[in-house]
């Protein structure tokens, strides 16, 4: 007998929720839940994390990567401006940057910068020094392609106006082009600050004291003061969600209300050759 | 004040200006001359070079070789103030090329307070005085996309205007508009003429050409191939690339 289509998808609907209710069935069956919440979501450790997961952890991971990508960001316009330069030996210069440290892992600038800053230039960096220059560094080879890219969607028309009116080449650029290329990229330059917030947890590796540790170095620490379990690094991964999910529910409202989503409509192509024509079409 | 000492009609010489791409000459020895508050319509086919050579009087475009001079400043001369020049050029494109983050009154004040460092009320002043004689003074706390293509055009002349500029450069300022838009861009195109501008306007609006050009210049394949007041080149033309062309415009269904 043929179904009809709104009980084909009745159907689909009921089998769906049938697998997902058989799924759900199984794992409440097999899995120790007791054992896994001693392991992750122990009350008491969760309470003894208190306040300082949030006064320090949360506190230096948000100052890590706002110092990071503040330096990234100014680091990576004068890393696009250097790619689209005339002068061909700033694009090399910048265009091997960019290749170098988006093709390494993170964790190598960390450790280069974190043991090797005092070793070559008799720098004694901070915490917060080190996983700033670190983030920053790593950050700024990222967001120069993403500015770059978004110089480059500005339309041509743009900065011919801007020249054609009178505006030297540097003033149209600051007044014209890279407001507007901000705007293009804002969304993702958001997504950038999300990577670079997670990013921060690399300082681990560096080691730092007590009051400069951020979230996964108070996650650590948590293990080791209550044994076994989890629940300490469950806490922390908590914490960067409280700053990477509102990022993101940003990044993505600003997409929804871009700027160009009105004003990128293109101006018709040539309507017509002559008003002759128009009359008879 | 000095928003009201219109600028001096500046007159141009273009001399055996060439210009190429590569191997593809688009422009072979153009010699035109303009003079000081003339209105010189240029006609042609697409690719003919119309535009190439507008945007060579303001150096968009590098010419290869040959002499244009715009009023006092040799605008081929390796040591020319570009932007200087420029100040003095004022140009109108197809696509309006509006600043689309910047409001309509911001769109006409961001030159001179930015690059002839009037100060704000003294740039909102003459904006909102060139935007009222485009009709759009209602419109200053706008920004561009909300504004019709035709409204937007108008704007793109009166922040052109707001440069005092001896000479204004339209390049296919209707090509982009709703039909019904483009009676307004023109009228006031007409009236900037009969203000004395000078006006080079590359067109396809053979209606216009006929009634506020003085002279009318025909291009093909990069060469003018017939120049002369209105009347003669677009009613009497001569050439036969232009009686060619002039048909096909004006009478696109070749009956």
């Amino acid at each position: 007998m043929a179904l009809s289509n709104r009980d084909r998808a009745r159907l689909s609907l009921g089998l769906q929720a049938g697998i997902f209710i058989a799924v759900v069935a199984v794992l409440i069956a097999i899995i120790d839940w007791g054992a896994v919440q001693s392991s992750f979501f122990d009350l008491e450790n969760i309470s003894g994390m208190f306040p300082e997961v949030i006064t320090v952890g949360l506190w230096n991971t948000i100052r890590y990567t706002f110092f990071g990508f503040l330096f990234g960001l100014i680091g990576g316009t004068l890393l696009a401006l250097m790619r689209i330069a005339s002068f061909p030996v700033y694009r090399w210069v910048a265009a091997v940057y960019i290749e170098f440290f988006r093709g390494i892992p993170a964790i190598l600038v960390f450790i280069a910068l974190g043991f090797g800053a005092s070793l070559a230039f008799n720098l004694n960096l901070s915490t917060l020094q080190t996983a700033s220059t670190a983030l920053a560094i790593v950050g700024s080879a990222y967001i120069a392609e993403t500015i770059r890219a978004g110089l480059q969607a500005v339309p041509k028309g743009q900065m011919e106006a801007a020249r054609a009116l009178g505006m030297p080449a540097w003033r149209a650029m600051v007044t014209i082009q890279i407001p507007q290329a901000f705007r293009i990229v804002l969304p993702p330059l958001t997504n950038e600050a999300i990577l670079l917030t997670k990013d921060s947890s690399l300082i681990f590796v560096v080691g730092m004291a007590g009051s400069a540790a951020e979230l996964t170095k108070i996650g650590r620490d948590g293990i080791l003061q209550y044994g076994a379990g989890m629940t300490p690094l469950v806490v922390a991964g908590v914490c960067y969600l409280l700053i990477t999910v509102p990022l993101s529910m940003l990044a993505r409202r600003m997409e929804e209300r871009s700027p160009g989503k009105s004003s990128r409509r293109r101006p018709k192509k040539k309507a017509t050759e002559s008003p002759v024509t128009a009359g008879v079409k | 004040m000095s928003a009201d000492t219109a600028a001096i009609p500046a007159g141009v010489v273009i001399e055996n200006l060439r210009k190429s791409y590569g191997d593809n000459e688009v422009l072979k020895g153009i010699s035109v001359t303009v003079d000081p508050g003339e209105v010189v319509c240029l006609i042609g086919a697409s690719g003919s070079g119309k535009s190439t050579l507008l945007r060579c009087v303001n150096r968009l475009e590098d010419p290869n070789s040959g002499r244009i001079r715009v009023g006092e400043f040799e605008v081929t001369h390796p040591d020319v103030n570009l932007d200087a020049m420029r100040r003095k050029i004022g140009m109108v494109f197809q696509q309006f090329n509006l600043f689309p983050h910047l409001s309509v009154l911001e769109n006409c004040t961001i030159t001179p307070r930015r690059v002839l460092n009037q100060d704000r009320a003294e740039a909102e002043t003459e904006a909102l005085h060139q935007l009222q004689l485009v009709g759009l003074e209602d419109l200053a706390d706008r920004r561009p996309a909300q504004l019709s293509g035709g409204q937007q055009q108008r704007v793109a002349i009166a922040r052109a205007l707001t440069m005092k500029p001896s000479l204004m450069l339209f390049d296919e300022p209707t090509s982009a508009l709703d039909p019904e838009t483009v009676g307004d861009v023109l009228a006031i195109m007409r009236d900037l003429a009969q203000a004395g501008m000078t006006m080079i306007v590359v067109t396809h609006e053979m209606g216009f050409a006929r009634e506020v050009a003085d002279r009318v210049v025909f291009m093909d394949q990069g060469k003018v191939v017939e120049e002369g007041a209105a009347e003669q080149v677009i009613g009497a033309p001569t050439a036969p690339r232009t009686q060619d062309f002039l048909r096909r415009v004006l009478n696109p269904l070749g009956e």
